[in-house]
């Protein structure tokens, strides 16, 4: 066996130039095959990080608990920690929003809370605070020092009106920049204080809980096993919350594993194809070789042996290397993300965000995956190797003999009556087809998917997307919330009560510098008949102006719609995403609804006519749509739900600010911008475009590995051959003219392939973004822009090569050449 | 009698030091156009390499080839490429024929190198002449050593070249095939009045030149 190994090496040396190339395909695919998890992962461990610092540790929240229900889920066996919240009130003020609740101690934990000074509240009057809190009365107090402030207490009907009220403060809250900016402050009393307000049998509590044996449990488990536990004390499901990012932080998502499995499936095939291809074209160079070491008696096993240690040796040298690169490349490409990234964070989150990097928290390098990189990459060059052993083996010695430079399968050829440079390199790539097309098709695999990655990451406009998910510029909605115990003047059917949308503000608007136009919407709440749109929030009706007909018709997928059968009243159009949910909806079905304000309650049957697909800004994710003066004619109040601002321009501070000005009671109010999503979008294109080019780019460099090896070898081969023409008296242009033909057939070819497979296979790709509305894909591209990189690239590198190769012929004296011979 | 080939005091050496070999040392010689001239020596003696700088294919270290009245070496590399196209033929003992080209286009390849027409009828007579007629289209990995050569020979004259520098042709082929082609090479150069330097370590073949010429450690030690 020693012998074998000797010759392998042997064979390494000799076959340097072949054993770089692979070496350096070798490399880069370790390279990714180290990168793409650990990127993956130190990312995402970045976040659940960043989320256990900020966000409470319970797993889910039962609203409306009273003591009964309380004491039997902490006796339950699948509850590990339980924790009791209730909110007593708030303190009044006007722009702030200062939840007073009471927790007990293991609450307290579950929700991170901390003070900063003092003790938790213990006798009636005592109280928790921060300083932010008691600023915005205008307060300013120690520890021990008596307050007096407005507090609006919660009746088991509804809200107490405020009234001043005596506290004492035993306590301080940190403040965060969050809290400070967003106006929201908490405060904590006693239990006592609870008791001696609430009549016993009125007590309702958050019961806040982790469930038990977590550890090592899928999302999808967790959440079974709390909605379980629900169903066991018939709790309902909007009484639930779920702290889901918090679970997803902590226990991994199965999709996030699929998408770097398929990533590094991808890479793992690249290298397959490239070192295949190189071995696959340099076996001719060597069927002699192989010959005669069977004619001196080396045995199948024994060849078969010597390729695959000739292979492993170069891994080997290659595979460590590449985690010695990419060990050095980790910090730098983490920091290069979080940079990006931090252009949409607060400054505070930020801070956290760069903590964690910066400080060893998380592990930038994992044994686990330099042992996978590591065996991923000797795998690869193992199955690459498989088709060549096999080959080698099967070399018999009499081939080897009669093997006369490149083997010729035809015995006869028509050829050319006149022969011309360009026919001479016509047939040396015909005499060669299988290699020729191999190693053209190994190469379009790489350029189709970089056109197709390119045609999506072109399409992802943030601009279309922000489009379209904002209609107008500034969009002014109801802060609706329906079944949100703490909040029930967010209720809707309260809210329009006193619609803050009136005429008078969207006439103050149209005012502002710089408005062109406000379009406002009717909405309404409705309740179906159809089963699971609970569930899936189905719950909006919408009402659009006469002026946006003309979009809604042209958004008509199947059926028909007029304005007049909108005005009518019992016609609508089915907005096309929520039958992803609902598939059963038809045009013809009717669907009987119901809308209340409380007062009185409307019931109609509504007759879908037709289905459409609308830019998510225009009809969000209500799902019935029809005329404005329909909607409003279901109730007597003003339900307008939306306004849309439309601007001279994308974005203006000045406007915003006024708009902001007049929006006033921001409770009830929300306002998105243009700018903001556009921002967001943009920020998260630029990470995905970044990630995709530079995976691309090395996917790229393992690729033209293939070409440089290709050229390499076809001249290598024909050292003899080209002499010979030259003795014939081929001058050194033609010479270089036929080198020249010869690679720019195989960029020709790898081009149209990867352009023409590319193009559709990206069009096919967009069509499927588009439909999934992923990275907000509207508008196709096609992607000049990679394309024309593409093309250049592999020009220049082809280019590149045979002037290289043409000077390394020319370099050798002919009369070598015509020695030459292995 | 007129002289074809003229080589002044040609010198080329390999290597140095200890293992200096002095391949081509001081030779002069003049070949007669439209001859049969014959080089003779043993293996080693530097047979070869004084062809391949009559040919043009080398250059000397020092000395001159001149082919009628043209220096060779005094034209840079392209226009001794072309130079050769146009006035010399080569055939060598390995044929070195193209394999991805057929027969047909391996012979017309100097033509197609040179832009030249090929004249169909022309090579066809070759074709006969050589007995390759129904290997027209045939690829050379199917061919026995002796018509291999006989493409190779058909190679060199079908541009009509002045010289054909032959090394050891027949080096590779039995004794049958081996007259064979020495007779159709001296045929060639009867019926188209071109001269032929033909390298052989065969005494029967030497006996059929117009002239001898023996080397001996990079020397002519005879000429007759
Ligand atoms: N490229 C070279 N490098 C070194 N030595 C060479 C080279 N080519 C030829 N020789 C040497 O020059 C001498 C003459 O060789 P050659 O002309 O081939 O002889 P012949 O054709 O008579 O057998 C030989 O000793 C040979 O080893
Ligand atoms: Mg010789």
């Amino acid at each position: 066996m020693k012998m074998v190994t000797r010759t392998a090496i042997a064979n390494m040396k000799y076959h340097k130039s072949k054993n770089i190339l692979t070496g350096i395909a070798i490399f880069l695919t370790s390279v990714l095959l180290f990168l793409v998890p650990s990127i993956g992962f130190a990312f995402m461990d970045t976040e659940f990080t960043l989320v256990n610092q900020t966000y409470p540790t319970w797993h889910a929240l039962f609203r409306a608990v009273d003591e009964t229900t309380a004491a039997g889920l902490m006796a339950h066996h699948d509850i590990e920690t339980g924790g009791l919240r209730s909110d007593v009130g708030f303190f009044y003020h006007e722009n702030a929003n200062i939840t007073t609740c009471y927790m007990d101690s293991a609450a307290q934990k579950l929700y991170k809370v901390e003070l900063s000074e003092g003790r938790f509240p213990q006798k009636e009057d005592e109280l928790v605070v921060s300083e932010g809190m008691l600023k915005e009365f205008g307060v300013s107090a120690d520890i021990g020092d008596t307050v007096t402030l407005p507090f609006q207490k919660y009746l088991s009907d509804g809200m107490d009106f405020a009234a001043d009220e005596e506290f004492t403060i035993c306590g301080f809250l940190p403040d965060n920049e969050a809290s400070l900016k967003s106006h929201t402050f908490m405060a904590l009393v006693s239990e006592e204080y609870l008791r001696n307000e609430t009549p016993k049998e009125d007590i309702r509590y958050r019961f806040l809980f982790r469930v038990a044996d977590a550890d090592g449990q899928t999302t999808d488990e967790i959440e079974a096993k709390i909605s379980a536990i629900r169903e066991s004390f018939n709790i309902p499901e909007t009484g639930m919350n779920i702290n889901e990012d918090y679970l997803m932080a902590n226990h991994t998502d199965p999709a996030f594993f699929t998408a770097i499995a398929i990533i590094l499936l991808v890479v793992t095939a690249a290298g397959i194809i490239t070192i295949y291809s190189i071995y696959y074209v340099s076996m001719a160079q060597r069927v002699q070789e192989f010959g005669k070491l069977k004619a001196i008696g080396a045995t199948k096993r024994q060849i078969r042996q010597i390729v695959l240690r000739e292979g492993l040796c170069t891994a080997c040298l290659a595979v460590p290397a590449g985690l010695v690169l990419s060990t050095l490349l980790m910090r730098p490409i983490l920091t290069a993300f979080s940079k990006t990234i931090s252009q949409v964070l607060d400054s505070s989150t930020n801070q956290i965000y760069q903590n964690i990097i910066d400080s060893h928290e998380i592990s930038l390098y994992r044994w686990e995956f330099y042992l996978f990189a590591a065996a991923a990459a000797f795998i690869t060059v193992y199955l690459s190797l498989f088709v060549p052993m096999r080959k080698a083996q099967r070399i018999s010695p009499i081939e080897a003999m009669r093997y006369q430079g490149t083997p010729v399968k035809q015995t006869l050829r028509k050829g050319y009556t006149d022969l011309t440079i360009s026919r001479l390199a016509k047939t040396s790539l015909m005499g060669n087809k299988k290699r020729s097309s191999f190693t053209i098709l190994s190469m379009s695999i790489t350029g189709i998917l970089v056109v197709t990655v390119a045609t999506i990451l072109s399409c992802a406009n943030p601009k279309n997307g922000a489009d379209n998910n904002i209609y107008g510029h500034y969009v002014l909605e109801l802060n609706t919330e329906s079944g949100n115990r703490e909040h029930p003047e967010r209720e809707w059917n309260n809210l329009i009560q006193k619609n803050p949308l009136t005429d008078n503000l969207k006439q103050q608007i149209e005012h502002l510098d710089g408005v062109e136009k406000v379009v406002d919407f009717t909405w309404l709440h409705i309740e179906t008949d159809l089963e699971g749109s609970e569930e899936i929030g189905v719950s909006g009706l919408l009402g659009l102006p006469e002026s946006c007909f003309p979009e809604l018709k042209k958004g008509i997928l199947e059926g028909d719609a007029s304005w007049e059968d909108l005005l009518s009243g019992d016609k609508i159009i089915l907005n096309e995403t929520i039958r992803r949910w609902l598939p059963e909806l038809q045009v013809g079905d009717t669907l009987e609804i119901q809308t209340s304000d409380g007062n009185h309650t409307v019931t109609r049957s509504l007759e879908i006519i037709a289905i459409g697909n609308y830019p998510y800004g225009m009809v969000k994710h209500n799902f019935l749509l029809t005329a404005k003066e329909a909607a409003d004619s279901l109730l007597p109040e003003d339900c307008t739900g939306y306004f849309h601002v439309f601007a001279d321009q994308n974005y203006d501070k000045t406007l915003e600010n006024n708009l902001k000005e007049l929006m006033g009671d921001r409770e009830l109010l929300s306002m998105t911008t243009w700018k903001d999503e556009y921002e967001v979008l943009r920020t998260f294109m630029t990470i995905m475009r970044s990630a995709c080019t530079a995976f691309l780019a090395i996917l790229s460099m393992i690729c033209v590995m293939n070409l440089i090896n290709t050229m390499v070898n076809s001249i290598h081969l024909r050292k003899k051959e080209l002499g010979m023409m030259q003795a014939m008296g081929m001058t050194g242009s033609q010479l270089s003219k036929m080198l020249r033909l010869e690679g720019m057939f195989y960029t020709i070819s790898t081009l149209f392939l990867s352009v023409g497979a590319g193009s559709i296979l990206g069009y096919a790709a967009f069509l499927w973004a588009k439909k999934d509305g992923f990275l907000s894909v509207a508008v196709y591209h096609f992607p000049f822009g990679a394309v024309l990189i593409v093309i250049t690239v592999l020009t220049f590198v082809q280019l590149l090569l045979t002037a290289l190769l043409g000077r390394s012929v020319k370099k050798e004296s002919l009369i070598e050449r015509i020695r030459f011979s292995e | 009698m007129s002289i074809t080939v003229k080589v002044q005091d040609l010198v080329k050496y390999y290597g140095s030091g200890e293992n200096l070999v002095k391949a081509v040392d001081h030779t002069s010689l003049s070949i007669e156009n439209a001859k049969f001239t014959a080089i003779v020596g043993r293996s080693g003696s530097g047979k070869s390499t004084l062809l391949h700088m009559i040919g043009g294919l080398d250059r000397p270290d020092s000395g001159k080839v001149y082919i009628g009245k043209t220096d060779i070496f005094a034209l840079n590399e392209d226009r001794l490429a072309q130079f050769r196209r146009k006035k010399i033929g080569f055939v060598f003992q390995d044929f070195n024929l193209i394999p991805s080209l057929n027969v047909w286009e391996n012979i017309v390849l100097p033509l197609g190198l040179d832009g030249k027409k090929v004249r169909e009828s022309e090579i066809e007579e070759l074709l006969v002449q050589l007995g390759l007629q129904d290997k027209r289209s045939a690829m050379p990995a199917t061919l026995s050593g002796g018509q291999k050569q006989r493409v190779a020979i058909a190679r060199a004259v079908a541009a009509n070249p002045a010289i054909i520098c032959a090394d050891e042709p027949t080096g590779n082929l039995d004794s049958q095939s081996e007259l064979e082609v020495v007779n159709l090479m001296k045929k060639c150069v009867a019926d188209y009045g071109q001269t032929l330097v033909m390298i052989t370590h065969d005494e029967g073949i030497a006996q059929m030149a117009d002239c001898i010429i023996v080397i001996e450690d990079g020397k002519v030690v005879n000429q007759s």
